[in-house]
């Protein structure tokens, strides 16, 4: 909702909107739209137990085939990234260096095989069976093991976990950690932390990043921006990098954006303020729906939020505001000129990004209220739900391609001056027109006719999957270049 | 405090009394607390360093779950290194971190300290300010070092040209130690100096 939504409102496009009544056309282009997604990627969801299992097949091949007990088959797992036929293939020509890289044995034997006359570690004196060394020899007392483990655990180390020896790098297994820890919550952790470990270190699987998220998803793909959705707490996330969802932009770029977004951000916070002033009559607005067409609701203004230009201006193709030009002359300029065109530049497209994010976030509300609205609409006997879906669609229509514009403004920032940023930032440019036409429809869903929100609909997808298409291609194509 | 710990720390003692370096004099080592939770380091700056003739002592706090976790040491004395913090005195050593291990001993760890004295390590500086320094003005590293030596760890070798540079900033008023630590960030550059600290 925005400020002005109270007021009274004269459709712009009344004159030419068509009915085209086209719904059962529409379904099916519902369903095509998943086939011609470009940011389509095949991944699943799994629970912690189907992860477990997945996780103990590997385990239990491998232990298998080269006949090691599962504890070491998880020690090799982990240090080769759980291809398990590399492992194989490996062990059967060097079984030992296999082992060494593992770090189950020591690259060269012990040269100090500790005595068994006194604990290194505790100086006390137990008897004989009381000790325990793992394959480098260095021998130290059960009691002084179980120390050494419970602390490490408590550390949150679990696959890890070293020789007590000075300069040793071998690492204790599952089995000889669990054969000194007796006490069960402390066993427990360090299946966990086992668990949580295994599954960072395994190329198809990934935590979902949400809070609490318990889901994990798994994918055969890791490189450039792929789109992972959480069945539990409906995050988007990127499968790569584990940031979140960033097409078209990059992995590495967004990386880049999102730390230059953390230095900078006090500063830009501070220069994008939350409210602006009408530029007609200069009273002050606020902000607080996610449609950027503004109407001042003192001398109503139509004016677009982000450039505070005159609205009708951004009517037509040629919608401008999401173009940063830069200064031609600029070039002969000082120094010190050059440092605030920077940070203009940069402002520039940080505002965009941060106005996207949050128009984002109003839009949570307005999807909302949309849904207590159709409710009152149904219960007021005007239609039933199905006969409102389309509404609801529509809100997440919505909000997909405003994460995607998002998205594209640090792309844009990063790329180079040319006739690919000019075509890049000329879609970007026709995708936010079309954006902000469907959100101000929506908001007033009411006065909008079914058949005009559904074409624009139509429009607004089909310009972010064009963007996406040209742009997931080329980096992905650059990606392959830079590799051979 | 923790069974093996006080075990641990007691056998240590003992052991690190009749050991080489303490006869010989180059490190030594005295209880603060009866519960042997603290006790106090020093070492002897090594020979052909600026800390030469210099005297370093450290604070080390053994903690409840030692030796499985390493001490907790800083020093005490005031010491121009790369990876010692010029102003708290923290220290940045691999095995004071995540390659500790419960066989090492106290004494490994004061012979590691000496050694460090001797090697800095300035890719993995605990303070930058030092550390660039100690790159890229090396002249002027060592004369900072055994300044500073001279005049907190009670080194014998006097520095002239510094102590005149701190004399000159504490007729202006200035605070000898703060003086000190401006002139040497600013490579004894005396008005740069001046005016970081009055700017």
């Amino acid at each position: 909702m925005s400020a002005e939504s109270d007021m009274e409102y004269s459709d712009n496009d009344g004159d030419d909107y068509d009915y085209y009544g086209e719904h059962e056309d529409c379904d099916m282009e519902v369903a095509d739209r998943t086939k011609s997604d470009p940011e389509y990627f095949v991944f699943s969801c799994l629970k912690v137990e189907e992860v477990e299992k997945l996780l103990n097949e590997s385990i239990e091949l491998l232990s298998n085939s080269l006949q090691i007990t599962p504890s070491l088959a998880k020690v090799a797992l982990h240090a080769y990234e759980w291809n398990a036929q590399e492992i194989i293939n490996k062990y059967k020509e060097n079984a030992n260096e296999v082992l060494v890289f593992s770090r189950v044995k020591p690259q060269v034997p012990s040269q100090s095989i500790s005595s068994r006359s006194s604990c290194a570690v505790c100086a006390s004196t137990p008897q004989l069976h009381k000790y325990s060394a793992l394959a480098c020899g260095h021998y130290f007392c059960n009691d002084c093991w179980a120390m050494h483990f419970e602390v490490q655990i408590m550390q949150g180390v679990s696959n890890t976990i070293r020789c007590m020896a000075q300069n040793c790098e071998v690492r204790a297994p599952e089995d000889f950690v669990l054969s000194h820890v007796t006490k069960p919550a402390l066993r427990d952790r360090y299946q966990q932390f086992m668990f949580k470990d295994h599954v960072k270190s395994h190329p198809q699987l990934r935590f979902c990043p949400g809070p609490n998220c318990q889901w994990i998803f798994r994918a055969f793909i890791r490189e450039g921006a792929r789109r992972v959705e959480c069945k539990g707490c409906e995050s988007l996330t990127c499968f790569s990098c584990g940031a979140p969802h960033h097409a078209p932009t990059d992995c590495a770029t967004i990386r880049q954006w999102l730390t230059k977004c953390a230095d900078d951000s006090e500063t830009a916070n501070y220069i994008s303020a939350h409210t602006k002033d009408c530029p007609k009559c200069q009273i002050c607005i606020e902000k607080n729906g996610g449609c950027n067409h503004m109407q001042c609701g003192s001398c109503r203004h139509d004016f677009c939020w982000v450039c505070l230009g005159d609205w009708k201006a951004h009517g037509s193709e040629y919608y401008e505001c999401s173009r940063y030009k830069e200064d031609p002359n600029l070039t002969t300029d000082s120094q010190h000129a050059q440092a605030r065109e920077a940070l203009k530049k940069y402002l520039h497209y940080y505002e965009r990004w941060e106005n996207h994010a949050r128009s984002l976030k109003l839009e949570e509300q307005t999807l909302e209220s949309l849904k207590s609205r159709i409710n009152e609409k149904v219960m007021a006997g005007e239609g039933t739900w199905i006969d409102w879906q389309y509404l609801w669609d529509a809100a997440k229509l919505l909000k997909r391609c405003r994460y995607t514009l998002q998205y594209t403004y640090p792309y844009a920032y990063y790329m180079e001056v040319g006739p690919r940023k000019e075509l890049f930032e000329y879609q970007q440019a026709q995708l936010e027109a079309e954006i902000e036409n469907l959100s101000w429809k929506i908001e007033r869903a009411e006065t909008t006719h079914r058949g005009d929100l559904e074409n624009q609909m139509d429009i607004a997808e089909k310009r972010r999957t064009t963007l996406l298409k040209d742009f997931l291609e080329f980096s992905s194509k650059s990606n392959n270049s830079s590799k051979v | 405090m923790a069974n093996i710990a006080a075990k641990r720390i007691k056998r240590e003692f003992k052991e690190i009394m009749k050991s080489e370096e303490v006869i010989g004099g180059s490190i030594k080592l005295g209880l603060v607390n009866e519960n042997w939770t603290e006790l106090k380091g020093e070492i002897a700056g090594p020979v052909d360093t600026p800390y030469e003739g210099g005297t370093f002592l450290l604070e080390i706090k053994v903690p409840e779950t030692y030796p499985f976790n390493p001490p907790k040491i800083r020093f005490l004395t005031k010491i121009w290194h790369p990876n010692v913090s010029s102003v708290t005195g923290a220290i940045c050593l691999d095995i004071l971190k995540d390659q500790w291990a419960a066989a090492l001993t106290l004494r490994t760890v004061l012979l590691s300290l000496q050694a460090l004295l001797s090697a800095g390590e300035p890719n993995d500086p605990q303070d930058a300010v030092v550390a660039k320094q100690f790159r890229e003005n090396p002249r002027l590293f060592t004369m900072t070092a055994r300044h500073w030596t001279n005049v907190y760890a009670g080194g014998p070798n006097i520095v002239h040209e510094c102590n005149s540079k701190v004399q000159r900033m504490l007729d202006m008023g200035i605070d000898e130690h703060q003086a000190r630590v401006a002139l040497s960030s600013y490579d004894w550059d005396l008005e740069r100096a001046t005016e970081q600290l009055f700017g």
